[in-house]
């Protein structure tokens, strides 16, 4: 059962990292690759102040991300305004730093043998995995709420607008530079309070953590259930991590000679949906979130006669 | 109103527009050339989405030289691309309310008078942008820009790739536009016929230099034809 709730947990981490990511890509057009280096910071950042300088766990993940919305705010003054390649190798190589950096700086983060042990912060421990279930089940349906709200509100117009043409925002009056930056340090700064609440999931830290298999795990989740859709987030997780992980890894009845096989078996089988995806349906399974009439700004939609074609 | 002095401009190192100097005041300025004459470049200058090689432009006696993109429309500027002129995955109405945040007056308001010029952009207001044809496309792109109660309007191509009922429509509208709501236009164009119809002065523009800049009622279509081969 605590293992249960343990995987549970961190299916939750992966649909708020997947809602942020929404947020960042298919809202705003933003393909941050480095989503494990901001994940990463918040939870070695959550892990080195609470093991290492005593920092009750709460004041530590907020120090935590506050540190991941500052490199955020740094890599996006360097990159923000470069093509799309350039963002995706820099958030790329910035996660492979903050792994390195975890790696060689030994005195804080214990290298690779590792950093613990981090505990819980509420409850004895037959509890402590269900009140922090409901912890992180709040935080991640409070991204989702708001993730939800933002495609109708004032702000998510102006983000799509500069994904769809980002030249035609600015001469409309945006500042879609500092509107970048600022939805870009604010999700990634989330990303460090996602990292900071899986220390105490993880316990013990290692630098295997850090492998970009996160980020693309997330990737792959938000491609197939729909960039464009906060929804298709979640049911990407369901599909990728909550299927794989959670139902055949755990309790899929595979002999043990064979269950070895499961994880080269896993991303096979992840290649494949995203093969699938990308071939047959490539707006993801829920597809683009379109125009909403449903907040009352738009009149609801007319049945339009037919556009005349222009030559 | 708005003056240009020895402006040069262009993408990267390489010099599209060569040492124009010309002022644009109360009236519908067309610039005319054809593929390659630098119109857009010059139109993307003047909304500052292009920085300026050399030389000085003013706007109102103000340098705007130095201006970003996103100042524009508080100065009054409004600016319609050629292409890709609409957000296609928001809807009309969110189109038209995107650029409807400068001006002093309601929203209502301004939406009453696009509807009046384009009423066919009322009949498709919770439509995705993407799914209008090209000349309600044109529409929902020049009333998103009147959305902004602009003192100039920088208009590039309106008529490229529609059908002549639409071009018709629209050269109509413009003119509206500048007759009713005494909006300052600067229209590049290649259709010289219709252009001259509904404009003040012409400048023609070749290979980035101005070739000829006229009052219309004293030019003469071999004039410009004759500019637009040199």
């Amino acid at each position: 059962m605590d293992y249960l709730i343990f995987s549970f947990s961190l299916m939750l981490i992966y649909i708020g990292l997947a809602q942020l990511l929404h947020i960042q890509f298919g809202l705003a057009g933003i393909p941050n690759f480095g989503v494990v280096g901001f994940w990463g910071l918040g939870l070695y950042g959550t892990g080195v102040l609470y093991v290492n300088y005593d920092v009750p766990l709460v004041p530590a993940i907020a120090i935590a991300a506050l540190i991941a919305a500052g490199a955020a705010y740094v890599l996006a003054r360097l990159i923000l305004q470069k093509s799309g390649q350039a963002i995706l190798a820099a958030t790329l190589a910035f996660a492979t730093i903050v792994a390195l950096l975890v790696i060689s700086e030994k005195q804080l983060t214990g290298g690779v043998i590792g950093l613990g042990t981090i505990g819980y912060p509420f409850g004895d421990f037959s509890e402590r995995n269900v009140v922090y279930g409901g912890i992180l089940i709040a935080v991640v349906a409070a991204l989702i709420w708001v993730s939800a709200r933002l495609r109708d509100s004032r702000l998510g117009r102006v983000l799509i607008a500069i994904r769809d043409n980002e030249e035609l925002a600015a001469s409309l009056g945006k500042d879609t530079a500092a509107t970048k930056r600022m939805i870009f340090v604010v999700t990634c700064g989330l990303m460090g309070v996602l990292g900071g609440l899986s220390a105490p999931l993880h316990q013990f830290l290692v630098p295997y953590h850090l492998a970009p298999s996160l980020t693309f795990a997330v990737w792959i989740a938000l491609v197939l259930g729909g960039k464009g859709h906060n929804f298709g987030a979640i049911i990407g997780v369901f599909l990728t991590f909550g299927l794989f992980d959670i139902l055949i890894e755990t309790y899929a009845p595979v002999p043990t000679e064979q269950a070895i096989l499961l994880p080269n078996f896993k991303l096979f089988c992840y290649g494949l949906l995203l093969v699938g995806i990308i071939m047959f349906r490539p707006a993801g399974l829920l597809g683009e979130d379109g125009p909403h009439t449903r907040s009352g700004r738009d009149t609801p939609r007319p049945a339009p006669e037919p556009a005349p074609k222009e030559s | 109103m708005l003056e240009a002095r020895n402006l040069q401009s262009g993408y990267g190192e390489m010099a599209v527009l060569k040492d124009l100097s010309f002022t644009v005041e109360d009236e519908i300025f067309a610039v005319l050339g054809s593929n390659g004459a630098g119109k857009t470049t010059l139109l993307k200058t003047l909304a500052r989405l292009l920085p300026m090689q050399s030389g000085d432009l003013s706007l109102r006696g103000e340098d705007i030289t130095s201006e970003p993109a996103h100042h524009m429309p508080a100065h009054g500027v409004a600016y319609v691309p050629q292409e890709a002129n609409v957000f296609p995955d928001l809807s009309v109405m969110e189109n038209l309310s995107i650029g409807g945040r400068t001006g002093h007056r309601p929203k209502a308001e301004k939406l009453e008078e696009v509807f009046a010029l384009f009423p066919r952009l009322k009949e498709r207001l919770g439509q995705a942008a993407g799914s209008l044809s090209g000349g309600e496309g044109q529409m929902l792109a020049v009333g998103r820009a009147l959305m902004q109660d602009p003192s100039i309007l920088l208009l590039d191509e309106p008529s490229a790739g529609l059908s002549p009922i639409f071009v018709e429509a629209l050269f109509s509208s413009i003119a509206d536009t500048r007759r009713e709501r005494g909006v300052t236009i600067v229209l590049a164009e290649q259709n010289a016929v219709k252009t001259l119809e509904i404009a003040d002065r012409v400048m023609v523009l070749s290979l980035g230099e101005m070739h000829l800049l006229r009052d219309t009622a004293s030019l003469s279509m071999e004039e410009i034809t004759e500019a637009y081969h040199i």
